[in-house]
């Protein structure tokens, strides 16, 4: 039986769909690695929340990887980050002028300096080594929060950021990105409480642009350390209240939504096909 | 309508990469969809074909046993669901494997193992395909029993149901391995009676099946796609549009027509 017209449609169809698919993965792989190409030097994200706003930096590096704690002198130097260093320099007693001085390092204690790692889709892993033995590299998120626990399920995390939310394209201008405050109440427990947050909740973040930049950078003397003799342009890339907000998540409902068509779609197939089959008897 | 058992195994392997590489549920999710559309649309003849069935309850036990696990250490909404997907990761790759063995003939399989490791191919293709003989052979034994009323439920119907399907199971395999020594497996001569065809159909779900797992391997590397969703804290998983099209070209094998073979002489 001779069936080439209906073979070629098939084979015609299966070409479309493998074009479709190559065009926007390939898009994808490039889109990952764009930031680090228009700047030409190696940057890495540091994001520091203090429980009551979050700043983010986007850091250029001065070596191939840095550690966490020289990732915090080099955002002192480039936007006047201020901190403390405490035991000889080994640890984070202050950041942003929170925290205590270096006499008396852990003086807040229960609260203190959570070392987060970003693990690059927006969520972060608590840090197992400290920040000097730490490696950050081109394209690295690093984060500190202020809390109590001393593990990751018990300490506050920092909000949900990857390195494309910190280091756009545009970021080495010097105009500042503010970043609308979705809700000015930080939660206590932020793990559980985004966990029913829907993937339509990105609606809710665009419409209240009344909270920018509240800038800090500089503005907290305490820093013993704080080098901002060679600031360039200080600019906070951006700062918000929110514990958690998904950076991307425009796209997420119509990925869902197209993966739950489909699935719906093959499972009304298949169910067909048994049933038909059974109709027929034992084939 | 066959697809080669070649083509069968790259499409596992692939789906297989899929799943490895993510825990993002839509993914998952929607890959065990394909694995059952694909297991529904490519019926087999013989045991090998109830075996989705008993892979799916595997993955279901697996998933909740990983997820149990957690009770033992801190209880809280994150780790639950960190060991929810792992879990969930593990059952769908269960499955994918249930699809291969219902859809596939082992024997076909076995057919292109080289023929200095046609040996060990034997055994492992025994291997595979022991579960769902034995499965088989369970509801054989209980159906031959209800007919004589000897029937019973629970634990202890075990024992008289256990002798029968160990002796019918060492039957089948004096007789599985008589058979094939009268073809000539084993002893360096090969049966070439029926080879089995490369289709159409067959490279193109090869085709389909690498270019899914090639989307999946470069949206790990590159960090897209959300293929990890973060738990800590717990967040809404966003979905790829075109890694969602790459799962389902791992359909592919379920829509390819059965006239394409005939179609190709």
């Amino acid at each position: 039986m001779l069936n080439v017209g209906r073979v070629a449609s098939r084979l015609l169809v299966a070409g479309v769909v493998l074009a479709a698919l190559l065009g926007p993965a390939a898009a994808a792989t490039s889109a990952g690695s764009a930031c680090a190409a228009t700047a030409g030097q190696p940057h890495a994200a540091l994001v520091v929340d203090t429980g009551s706003q979050t700043v983010t930096y986007c850091v250029q590096l001065d070596a191939p990887t840095v550690n966490g704690l020289h990732l915090i002198e080099l955002a002192g130097q480039q936007y006047g980050l201020s901190y403390v260093f405490g035991f000889g320099g080994a640890a984070v007693c202050s950041l942003d002028g929170v925290g205590s001085g270096a006499d008396d390092c852990f003086g807040s204690y229960p609260d203190f300096w959570g070392y987060w790692h970003g693990n690059g889709s927006g969520g972060w892993t608590w840090a197992s080594a400290g920040a000097g033995s730490a490696s950050i590299g081109d394209g690295g998120i690093d984060g500190w929060s202020w809390g109590t626990g001393s593990d990751g399920d018990t300490h506050p995390a920092p909000p949900s950021l990857r390195f494309s939310d910190v280091c756009t394209d545009s970021s080495p201008s010097p105009s500042p990105k503010p970043k609308p405050k979705p809700s000015p109440t930080r939660k206590a427990s932020g793990a559980t409480g985004n966990a029913a947050a829907s993937p339509t909740s990105s609606a809710t973040a665009t419409k209240s642009p009344k909270g920018t930049h509240t800038g800090s950078a500089g503005s907290s003397p305490t820093g013993s350390a704080a080098a901002s003799d060679g600031a360039q342009s200080p600019e906070i890339v951006h700062a918000s209240l929110a514990a958690g907000q998904a950076p991307s998540s425009s796209s997420s409902p119509a990925g869902a939504l197209i993966a739950l068509g489909a699935a719906v779609a093959l499972g009304a197939g298949g169910l067909f096909a048994v049933r038909r089959r059974r109709g027929q008897g034992p084939a | 309508m066959k697809i080669h058992p070649a083509a069968w195994i790259g499409w596992a392997t692939c789906a297989g990469l899929v799943a490895f590489t993510t825990t993002n549920p839509f993914y998952l999710g929607l890959l065990v969809v394909v694995a059952w559309f694909v297991h529904a649309m490519r019926p087999a003849a013989g045991p090998a074909a109830r075996s989705f069935r008993v892979f799916a309850i595997a993955a279901l036990v697996t998933m909740a046993l990983r997820t149990a696990l957690v009770f033992l250490g801190t209880v809280n909404a994150a780790n639950v669901a960190y060991a929810a997907l792992e879990g969930a990761r593990l059952a769908t790759l269960l499955i994918v494997f249930g699809t291969f063995n219902a859809v596939s003939d082992p024997f076909g399989v076995l057919r292109l193992a080289p023929r200095r490791f046609h040996e060990p191919a034997l055994a492992a293709a025994l291997a595979l395909s022991i579960a769902p003989r034995t499965v088989a052979m369970v509801e054989q034994v209980r159906e031959g029993q209800r007919l004589r009323g000897i029937g019973g439920a629970g634990w202890r119907a075990l024992p008289s149901l256990a002798v029968p399907v160990l002796a019918t199971g060492m039957d089948e395999a004096v007789t599985l391995a008589e058979s094939m020594d009268a073809r000539g497996h084993g002893r360096g001569r090969r049966s070439r009676y029926r080879p089995d065809r490369w289709s159409v159909g067959a490279a193109v779900t090869l085709a389909a099946a690498v270019v899914a797992a090639a989307a999946f391997l470069a949206a790990a590397f590159s960090g897209a796609g959300d293929l990890h969703p973060s738990t800590t804290p717990l967040r809404w998983p966003s979905v790829e549009p075109a890694l969602v099209v790459a799962v389902l070209l791992l359909a592919v094998p379920g829509v390819v027509p059965a006239d394409v073979e005939a179609a190709r002489r």
